[in-house]
């Protein structure tokens, strides 16, 4: 497994919006250089944070879509990498507000429809080769994460970004988000322990 | 003491240098479909941009078939009604059908007429002659209106 390329901490000169800036003035090379640093950020983001690979690519389309349908009236008022993943956070929103609603109109008779996605055939998780997300203890526990803490734990590994800046793309207050964080990195690290450490568990001596 | 060691955690993690962030960056790194990336270049695009034109142009057809109706209604409204398809059927010709009925051959007008009150009598007096007595009577009534003073001569 290739390491990733992680996003660079976010210089104070944004050059990203440096290039959105030139992509809003009509230069389509600026746009494949922000989509090659941001796709895998992205598309990582929304796959474990929906945790269903269809409606992570149906939202990874939605996401650039939408700035790209807005380009014309794109002003840097913060780091590109915040307006992005605003964007990609109300996207989100919008996926989980469907989903719950779909789950509500499910029959109650049919406990297991309540666990599958609602999504195409040809689109769920178990069709699309993503099995080995399923196989990490890590991103086992990440997927179990509240949804509010995943997402805040996955903006902060996907993008570097600081915890005030992710509280700008979640629209909470910055100590809310810091104890999403906080939350997070705790029920992580508490669920990996037993297999990181087997030989801290405490041994018991019987007389 | 949990309270005291969880800013800490969270103070390590932050920095970058936790095993948990070390830990994630090993994981798999998936990427979009290849088909996701060509979706995503080809509505970047400038034809995007190029295609809302003719759904531009198209929301302005209602209104320019609408202009080219209104200007083919005034056109038509014009021919009707405009003067210069009034001028045939105008009072002149109604008028010039009233008056060389009495007298074809004259061709003054009745201002003219009426200006020289004598003129007018001795058309009077041809039509009397010519047994049109009807409108002598009427052409009578309108020279008394025209000249109340006027001393008609007793033969008139």
């Amino acid at each position: 497994m290739a390491p990733r390329m992680l996003l660079p901490t976010m210089e104070p000169h944004d050059t990203d919006a440096g290039l959105m800036l030139r992509y809003r003035d009509g230069d389509t090379a600026a746009f494949a250089a922000l989509y090659a640093h941001y796709k895998g950020p992205l598309y990582r983001y929304l796959l474990r944070h929906v945790r269903n690979a269809g409606a992570a690519a149906d939202l990874f389309q939605e996401v650039w879509s939408h700035l790209i349908a807005t380009r014309a009236r794109y002003e840097p008022r913060a780091k590109f990498a915040t307006f992005l993943f605003h964007i990609a956070h109300n996207c989100a929103i919008d996926f989980f507000r469907r989903d719950l609603n779909l789950r509500r109109a499910l029959p109650a008779h049919d406990p297991d429809s309540l666990l599958e996605p609602e999504v195409p055939e040809h689109q769920r998780p178990d069709r699309v080769a993503e099995f080995a997300e399923q196989q990490s203890a890590l991103l086992a526990a990440v997927a179990a994460l509240p949804q509010e803490q995943r997402e805040a734990f996955l903006l902060r590994e996907e993008t570097g970004l600081t915890v005030e800046e992710i509280a700008r793309i979640t629209d909470v207050p910055v100590e809310t988000a810091k104890s999403r964080l906080r939350y997070a990195v705790r029920k992580l690290k508490d669920s990996l322990r037993p297999i990181q450490e087997p030989e801290a568990l405490p041994l018991r001596t019987y007389a | 003491m949990p309270d005291e060691r969880i800013p800490d955690e969270l103070d390590d993690y932050l920095r970058g240098s936790s095993a948990l962030s070390s830990q994630y960056k090993r994981e798999s790194s998936p990427l979009p479909p290849h088909a996701l990336d060509r979706i995503v270049f080809e509505a970047a695009r400038p034809a995007p941009l190029e295609s809302k034109r003719p759904l531009k142009n198209q929301s302005l057809a209602p209104l320019a078939f609408a202009a080219s109706v209104l200007l083919s209604l005034a056109l038509v409204l014009a021919i009707i009604f405009g003067p210069q398809a009034k001028k045939p059927d105008d009072k002149p010709r109604v008028v010039q059908v009233r008056m060389f009925k009495s007298e074809p051959p004259r061709a003054s007008p009745v201002s003219a007429r009426e200006r020289n009150p004598a003129a007018w009598l001795a058309d009077i007096t041809a039509l009397r002659r010519a047994g049109r007595r009807a409108e002598a009577d009427v052409e009578m009534r309108r020279f008394r209106s025209a000249y109340p003073d006027y001393i008609i001569p007793i033969n008139e």
